[in-house]
């Protein structure tokens, strides 16, 4: 049966699993495959992983499809693509339980699809089957924002659009790669290769790069509480295995990831909408991973791959805990939140070390895979970028660190005293807190705490890749910059100089086309409808006076009919005849 | 049956009776982090963080510093950083902030 099942991707057991939850009606039916399923994916990963592919190296390659002459290689599990593997099949477990209370087919449904879609297109071992799982990540994913009720609809509609011009990105620059090289295989690309900038594009709209990163802060808020919680784990993490498995040391990317760090900081202290919020810090962590791709060394690499479990695993959990708060108070608009501490003490504890996590405080995750990217960066001599990163550290305390926790769950009471969240969300929220502070933990053997992380990276942590993050500087200097930024927080808000939650659609870069473009486009509608009635009156007056003219002329009443114009009409055919024979004469 | 207030609860306000009454059990012990004593001396704690480390700095210098770097360059920095995110939300409120219906799409509480 293993055997059976190890000799297609994984990913198609999920994708099955998704179909047959969207025609189980039984609702304990679903959310047993929406649990179990991941689980056996999960293992099913490993042992294949461990079973070893050529020369006794751990891994595996197979699940071969010829399609139209093209050999597709849907198994391609290796150091790299197995920490997102099996990161990608624990979140499908931890959002499956999260989920456990919500009663939708579709959810359920679209939820395992892409799950599965996520894990296909990570172990895609070429560009052909990269695109389909792409592709099938899109869509599945969009049923996820729909569900988020009406208001999600335009906003799924603008997330469709981005993902489907990802995918046809990718798909061209795939064929032209392919073409060139004579090879899909999805290796090391390159920017400089035939079709390699139109791949890059690509992978960058799904990671969100700078003015290609609306769709993230436009779509996550308005899904459902679960929806949310999904949609924040395999997407745009997927963009980063993508970048790192093709665009690993290409200098550019050190220089987006620097502006990806810095520019959501801004934008997440003026949102109010908590889930926003996140969405923006989402943003900001995806920058230290492109970042650290971009610098392409061991220590980064391996940097970028820690920064993604922990990610999955800190931002997951901050994001459930606003589901939570939104599932039990309505909203999550900070200016209508505030001291739900006294009657959701579990999940202000969960959000605490989710925010502690991202804000890197030592013990908790961020501290040991943030700064392996930025100590990378710094050994790289990228000293503007680095700069630019250790201001987005502290921009995180502010945004993911104080802000959301602050105004959730402290700040003024509101006088909201809404349940503890559902007891499927507070085991979900305490499995990810548990990791969060177990994958951050100094002491013990090979595999405890963060030499347990260490060990699923794919470079050894020795020589170039070396990193000990719990020596004494490296304590003090990161608390020194944690309390610095704590201690401003404390004196603005002492002094009035922090500014209030107020309620207001925040303008970014989605204006131009939300806004500007549809304007544009109405203008032209407008002008177009103008112009097609003014064209059609003098058109009208056009011919009425030309038929006008030759009814004159030609009709029984007209000029030719009359007795008098026989003269005319005997004029007339003399002076063609005439006209006629100095043609024949001259020519 | 409604719990009898011990001697403690005794000496408590109304307001201080209901906010326990309706507390969850394991908040009950945490309510003095909503208090307003509380929050007005929370400054205390970074305050008393910032100086610490960066007394400890000028113990534990980092192992490869930049040229700008020094005992305490971190909580300038983070100081610095934060400060500047903090205070440039004024005027990026009035330059970016529109009606929360302004694209006409939100209809949410």
């Amino acid at each position: 049966m293993i055997d059976f099942l190890t000799s297609f991707s994984p990913a198609f057991v999920l994708i099955v699993a998704g179909i047959i939850a969207a025609l189980t009606p039984v609702y304990q039916g679903r959310k047993v495959l929406m649990v179990g399923v991941p689980a056996l994916v999960l293992v099913l990963i490993n042992t294949m992983y461990l079973k070893g592919g050529d020369h006794g190296v751990l891994g595996a390659l197979g699940g071969y499809f010829s399609v139209a002459g093209i050999e597709l290689t849907t198994i391609r599990i290796d150091r790299l693509s197995i920490i997102w593997g099996n990161i990608f099949a624990f979140a499908g477990i931890l959002n499956g339980i999260f989920g456990l209370h919500e009663k939708c087919k579709i959810t359920d449904s679209s939820a395992l699809i892409y799950t599965g879609a996520g894990i296909g297109a990570v172990f895609a071992g070429d560009l052909i089957t990269l695109f389909m799982f792409w592709e099938l990540l899109a869509l599945s994913s969009v049923i996820i924002v729909w569900r988020g009720g009406k208001d999600s609809y335009p906003a799924g509609m603008r997330y469709l659009a981005m993902h489907i011009l990802s995918g046809v990105l990718l798909l061209a620059g795939a064929v032209i790669y392919g073409r060139a090289t004579g090879s899909y295989a999805f290796d090391h690309i390159g920017i400089d290769a035939p079709g390699g900038k139109l791949i890059l594009l690509a992978f960058g709209i799904k990671a969100g790069f700078p003015l290609l990163h609306n769709w993230i802060q436009d779509s996550y808020p308005k899904s459902s509480v679960t929806g949310t919680v999904i949609l924040s784990v395999f997407t745009t993490k997927l963009a980063i295995y993508a970048l790192a498995r093709g665009f690993a040391g290409t200098e550019i990317l050190i220089y987006i990831g620097g502006v990806m760090t810095v520019f959501p900081v801004f934008f997440a202290v003026l949102e109010n909408d908590l889930r926003k919020v996140l969405s923006y810090s989402l943003n900001n962590q995806l920058g230290f991973m492109v970042a650290g791709i971009g610098i392409g060394s061991s220590l980064a690499l391996n940097g970028v791959a820690a920064h993604v479990v922990v990610d999955i695993l800190f931002k997951g959990l901050l994001f459930m805990s606003m589901g939570a708060v939104l599932h039990r108070v309505g909203t999550v608009k900070a200016s209508e939140l505030g001291g739900l501490f006294r009657t959701m003490p579990l999940t202000t504890l969960f959000c605490l070390i989710g925010a502690g996590s991202i804000s890197a405080f030592p013990m908790m995750g961020g501290f040991i895979s943030k700064s392996m990217i930025i100590a990378a960066v710094f050994e790289e001599h990228h000293y503007v970028v680095f700069g630019m990163l250790l201001f987005a550290s502290a921009g995180v305390l502010e945004h993911s660190g104080i802000k959301v926790p602050y105004f959730a769950f402290f700040s003024h009471d509101s006088g909201k005293r809404p349940k503890e969240a559902p007891w499927n969300m507070l085991v979900a929220m305490g499995i990810a807190a548990f990791l969060c502070l177990y994958l951050a933990f100094p002491w013990g053997g090979a595999f405890m705490g963060y030499k347990g992380l260490y060990a699923m990276l794919p470079y050894a942590m020795e020589g170039e890749a070396a990193f000990h993050p719990y020596t004494a500087d490296h304590v003090v200097f990161q608390m020194q910059l944690l309390m610095g930024a704590m201690f401003a927080f404390t004196l603005l808000k002492r002094f009035g100089l922090y500014p209030p939650e107020r309620r207001a659609q925040i303008l970014d870069f989605d204006w131009t086309y939300r806004r500007l473009g549809l304007s544009i486009l109405k203008w032209i509608d407008a002008m177009w409808t103008r112009l097609g009635a003014q064209t059609k009156y003098l058109l009208k007056l056009l011919f009425g006076r030309v038929g006008k003219r030759l009814y004159q002329v030609f009709s029984p009443a007209g000029t030719l009919s009359q007795d008098a114009p026989s003269g005319i009409a005997a004029v007339f055919t003399a002076g063609m005849l005439a006209a006629i024979l100095l043609g024949v004469y001259y020519f | 049956m409604a719990k009898k207030p011990n001697k403690s609860q005794n000496s408590m306000s109304k307001a201080e009776l209901k906010e326990r009454a309706e507390a969850h059990p394991l908040a009950v012990p945490f309510l003095w982090l909503g208090h307003e004593k509380t929050i007005k001396n929370f400054i205390f704690v970074p305050m008393i963080g910032l100086v610490l480390f960066s007394i400890l700095g000028f113990f534990f210098p980092l192992h490869h510093p930049a040229d700008w770097d020094f005992f305490a360059s971190y909580t300038l920095i983070g100081f610095a950083a934060y400060s500047f995110v903090v205070l440039s939300a004024w005027p990026l409120f009035k330059l970016l902030s529109r009606d929360e219906d302004y694209y006409g799409e939100d209809h949410d509480d």
